[in-house]
């Protein structure tokens, strides 16, 4: 028998009021004067009869029901050894149950939902469970809970996602159950396919001591059903054909099986029409690609899908993607009056190559350029030309400040003078020369959407190439410097002027003053420029399964104006209406589905609506199985994950035991009863007491 | 009518009561002292229509008073002597102690004693009786000496009377011996909470210097009847001391104990030749007090 709180006991105390009631009995807080208590004082009733206890019973009612209440916020509990072991059969058991595509490969399904089910009829009375649904996230709707009809019916309604195996966060989910725990026994069931791209997630997860974890496999004994063709993913090469865009769709497969597949028959679809079959043959655990024939796109986005024969794991046979018409930045070179030809040599042929997005490039001199020259431009390049003056200079001034990119190359031809056009990023000072094997880059900001392009090891090197002269360039205070030569001054340097950008390069872009021009990286450097100054944004061909979405910045085929969340009306791939306007998630989507997704506008039904292309995570194609005692020994720190026998009986805290004893529960209903016989008793006592009187 | 002409203490001088009672006389049930002719009998013999008793006559006295009947029948001079009428001293002896000033149904104790003082004040004035008071507690607080012309200084007195110190009688009273050398008449007003025997054992010098001492034994019914029902703390008006009271539990030894109080008080004057009276406030005091004189003259009468 132990106590909680045993400081209540000093609450006994007050079993003294009950006979302190007794012996004074109640009285009126007033007093009544009276002209003299001589006679009262004569009278020995008074002193007698008040301290003589009259109704033992009820005194012990009253003492029993003040007593019951004590020990009851003492909350006593028992610590037998009869009782703990029946309370060591109670355990908190966790269902980890693998919803992810790759379970959706053959009756994996079918057979994951009846085990699940199984070890939900084989629950004790008192086991609490938990069903975690997980994929690449984890989810526990019923949580340790005893009502087996609630388990039973989350499992029967569980469906396969479009997600990814990741064991991680559902193995941290049930590690958090175990812990707040009170139950002596401690068990998770994993139903999986236990696919190897899923358990790295699962570093750094491990149950609580006791905790056994029981691996439950729903591969099939025989591998060779594992073979799985995927569609990997399509490419697209655009080209222009008398004037309309055509777009070649290659699609690229895999086979991950063992054994070759021939003719495999490859079908392609434009707008929910099949436009072409070819058939394929894959070698095994190798990928092949099939070039579709071009179509011709229209002003709008077209729809597309590639498929491949129904396999065991149908989720990955097929590709859904959107081709938008090919996005076109129009650029307005400028160069010098002398020699502009030779100058804009390898910037026009560069800007000539793009085709997603393409470049188009109109070419004028700083002498014969004015504010015409600017209508439908995206980017201005100054090319070793001096500012333009006058309304020319005005009206470039207007363009950048209206969103207009402007980008200026120094050369031996960029004067600009004290009271040129104020939009440089700062002060073009004389030109510097670098003897010998001349200067280099030695900073790049690449972080940067100018040089993110080159962040990453072998994906080009701005530093290779060599700088004989250059301009120096005093930055103003609010300019940011991308990139700097090796002696300090600034290379490209950046400003802000409205709503435009202008970007500074100190030396020239072509072979005069450096041999930039002829470095591999030239040509993506000049393209992501131009694309950072015209703010160009590519159009997004698919998403992966899991993503999330914010509608408000894919305006791409909706109404002009700004739109907001609860114009849209969201249709998944299964038809569903998906609500966009909920707390502060508004304007965000999941996309869990494999599939189309339609955005339409509420306001504007004639417009087309805008298609969102979802693909699941190719990752989860893969098969590949662990050994799931391999994960249930990483999990638990034991082999097998099985309980170690040897191991003590995990100890059931005071706090458990009297919780789950609850006898002070028992003990207030008790003094309630009490409190109430006392009342009757008390009333009854009064009316006889009264009467006989 | 000029207000400011009232005398203070008048408004305790109730028609209602003088009505009652105008039919009655409060005699002295003794001799008593006076200076002019009234309604009580002298110590002396003197004029008046009673007769007393013969002497021998002797050189001086005056011939009309000789019996001739007797003379005619003992051939010896014997003149006839007669009672003599006089009028009285009346004071009220009125115990103005803390307990006096409880009252339970509007009227305190000290207020009904205020309206028999007054009344039988008045009353003895228009008898030609000399009127005075003494107030007293637990010593003596006011005097006024008995004088044809006291009326309304006793009723001023009675007007001023407050009722605030705890009370006794042995002290007080026998201090009030001194000042009534001269037989009359006195009226203690009381509530009388103490032993009876205390309370006869000071009348008693009173009634030894030839007073005719009546005893108005005050009581509200609430002494009486004890009506309270809650259990509550009682404080005594006088010792303020406090004490837890079941009143249901005691009501009935309460009540027997007043009673046996009342009754030995009663039965003490009696011996003593003091006449008690119990005035209950919720009695209306014309009845009660009509009831006494009448009771006092029926018991002149017999004697």
């Amino acid at each position: 028998m132990g106590l909680l709180a045993p400081l209540f006991l000093l609450g006994l105390t007050a079993l003294a009021v009950p006979v302190i009631i007794h012996m004074i009995q109640r009285e009126r807080k007033e007093v009544i004067e009276f002209p003299s208590l001589m006679f009262i004082r004569k009278i020995p009733f008074h002193s007698f009869r008040r301290q003589r206890i009259r109704h033992w019973f009820l005194l012990l009612l009253r003492c029993a029901a003040l007593a019951l209440l004590v020990v009851a916020f003492t909350r006593p509990f028992i610590r037998s050894p009869a009782l703990a072991a029946v309370t060591a059969g109670a355990g908190e058991v966790v269902i980890l149950l693998d919803r992810s595509y790759s379970m959706g490969h053959g009756d994996r399904w079918q057979r994951a939902k009846e085990e699940a089910l199984d070890v939900i009829n084989g629950l004790a009375a008192d086991d609490r469970a938990t069903v975690i649904l997980f994929d690449s996230g984890a989810e526990a709707s019923a949580r340790s809970t005893t009502n087996r009809a609630s388990l039973t019916g989350l499992v029967n309604d569980a469906e396969v996602s479009a997600g990814v195996t990741r064991y991680g966060p559902a193995l941290k989910l049930a590690e958090g159950i175990f812990e707040g725990s009170d139950l002596p026994r401690l068990e998770a069931v994993l139903i999986s396919d236990f696919q190897r791209t899923g358990v790295e997630s699962a570093n750094g997860v491990r149950f609580p001591d006791g905790t056994e974890l029981r691996p439950v496999s729903v591969m099939p004994d025989d591998l060779s059903g594992t073979a799985n063709v995927s569609v990997a993913g399509v490419l697209f090469q655009r080209e222009y054909f008398s004037g309309r865009e055509r777009v070649v769709v290659t699609a690229r497969l895999t086979n991950r099986g063992d054994e070759p597949i021939d003719d495999l028959e490859v079908g392609f679809e434009m707008d929910g029409r099949e436009v072409e079959m070819l058939t394929a043959d894959l070698p095994p655990n190798g990928s092949a690609t099939v070039d579709f024939a071009a179509v011709t796109l229209g002003d709008a986005p077209m729809t597309g899908a590639v498929r491949v024969e129904r396999d065991a794991l149908p989720t990955d046979d097929v590709f859904y993607f959107v081709v938008s018409p090919g996005q076109v930045v129009t650029v307005l070179l400028i160069g010098n009056a002398r020699g502009a030809g030779e100058a804009n040599l390898f910037l026009s042929r560069a800007l000539g190559i793009g085709s997603s997005p393409a470049f188009d490039i109109r070419t004028t001199t700083i002498d014969t350029f004015n504010a015409s020259d600017l209508a439908g431009r995206q980017v201005v390049i100054l090319n070793d030309a001096p500012p333009p003056v006058g309304q020319a200079g005005l009206a470039l001034r207007e363009f950048v400040e209206n969103g207009g990119g402007l980008f200026v190359a120094s050369g031996e031809r960029s004067v600009w003078p004290q009271d040129g056009l104020d939009l440089l990023p700062g002060r073009l000072g004389p030109p510097t020369d670098r003897d010998g094997r001349g200067g280099s880059v030695g900073f790049v900001d690449y972080s940067h959407p100018v040089f993110e392009l080159f962040s990453a090891p072998r994906s080009g090197d701005v530093t290779t190439a060599r700088f004989f002269r250059y301009r120096s360039v005093e930055p103003y205070d609010t300019t940011a410097v991308l990139a700097r030569f090796d002696d300090d001054s600034p290379a490209l340097t950046e400003r802000q002027v409205g709503d435009g950008r202008v970007l500074l390069w100190a030396s020239t872009v072509n072979n005069f003053w450096n041999d930039l021009a002829l470095k591999p990286v030239f040509l993506p450097f000049v393209h992501r420029l131009t694309e950072y100054l015209a703010a160009y944004t590519p159009p997004t061909a698919w998403f992966s399964a899991g993503q999330v979405l914010n509608l408000t910045e894919q305006q791409v085929g909706l109404g002009e104006g700004g739109l907001v969340a609860a114009d849209y009306v969201v249709m998944s791939p299964s038809g569903e209406r998906i609500p966009v306007d909920v707390g502060d998630r508004t304007g965000f989507i999941d996309l869990d589905e494999q599939g189309l997704y339609e955005v339409h506008d509420a306001n504007a039904a004639e417009v087309q609506p805008l298609n969102l292309a979802v693909n699941v995570d190719l990752s989860e194609s893969d098969l590949t199985a662990v050994d799931p005692d391999e994960l249930a020994s990483a999990v638990t720190g034991r082999v097998g994950g099985e309980r170690d026998s040897s191991a003590p009986v995990r100890e059931v805290s005071a706090e458990d035991l009297e919780r789950r004893q609850a006898f002070w529960w028992y003990l207030l209903v008790s003094a309630f009863c009490l409190f109430v016989a006392e009342t009757v008793v008390s009333n009854r006592l009064s009316r006889t007491t009264l009467s006989a009187d | 009518m000029d207000t400011a002409q009232i005398t203070p203490g008048s408004r305790f001088v109730d028609p209602k009561v003088l009505a009652r009672i105008g039919s009655l006389d409060l005699l002295a049930r003794t001799v008593v002292d006076g200076f002019i002719n009234g309604l009580h009998k002298a110590p002396y013999l003197g004029v008046s229509i009673d007769f007393a008793e013969h002497r021998g006559y002797m050189p001086g006295d005056d011939i009309r008073f000789i019996d001739w009947r007797v003379f005619a029948r003992t051939d010896r001079f014997y003149v006839k002597q007669f009672e003599a009428d006089t009028n009285t001293n009346f004071s009220v002896l009125f115990d103005v102690s803390r307990s006096m000033s409880f009252g339970s149904k509007g009227i305190t104790k000290l207020d009904y004693g205020r309206f028999l003082a007054a009344c039988l004040t008045y009353f003895c004035t228009k008898q030609r009786d000399r009127v005075g008071i003494v107030t007293f507690d637990d010593d003596i607080v006011a005097r006024v000496p008995p004088s044809a012309k006291h009326l309304e200084v006793v009723l001023h007195t009675l007007d001023r009377i407050q009722a605030g110190r705890p009370g006794s009688f042995e002290r007080p009273l026998f201090k009030a011996t001194e000042f009534f050398k001269r037989r009359g008449i006195l009226l203690v007003i009381s509530d009388f909470y103490d032993e009876p025997q205390v309370v006869v054992d000071a009348l008693k010098p009173l009634r030894y210097g030839g007073n005719d001492v009546m005893v108005f034994h005050v009581l509200d019914p609430a002494e009486i009847d004890f009506p309270y029902d809650d259990a509550t703390s009682f404080q005594d008006l006088e010792t303020e001391r406090k004490m837890p009271v079941v009143p249901e539990k005691l009501r009935e030894q309460y009540r027997q104990l007043i009673q046996e109080h009342i009754s030995t008080l009663s039965k003490l004057c009696g011996q003593n030749r003091i006449d008690y009276a119990l005035f209950n406030t919720a009695q209306s005091l014309d009845h009660a007090l009509f009831q006494f004189l009448a009771m006092r003259a029926k018991l002149s009468r017999m004697r």
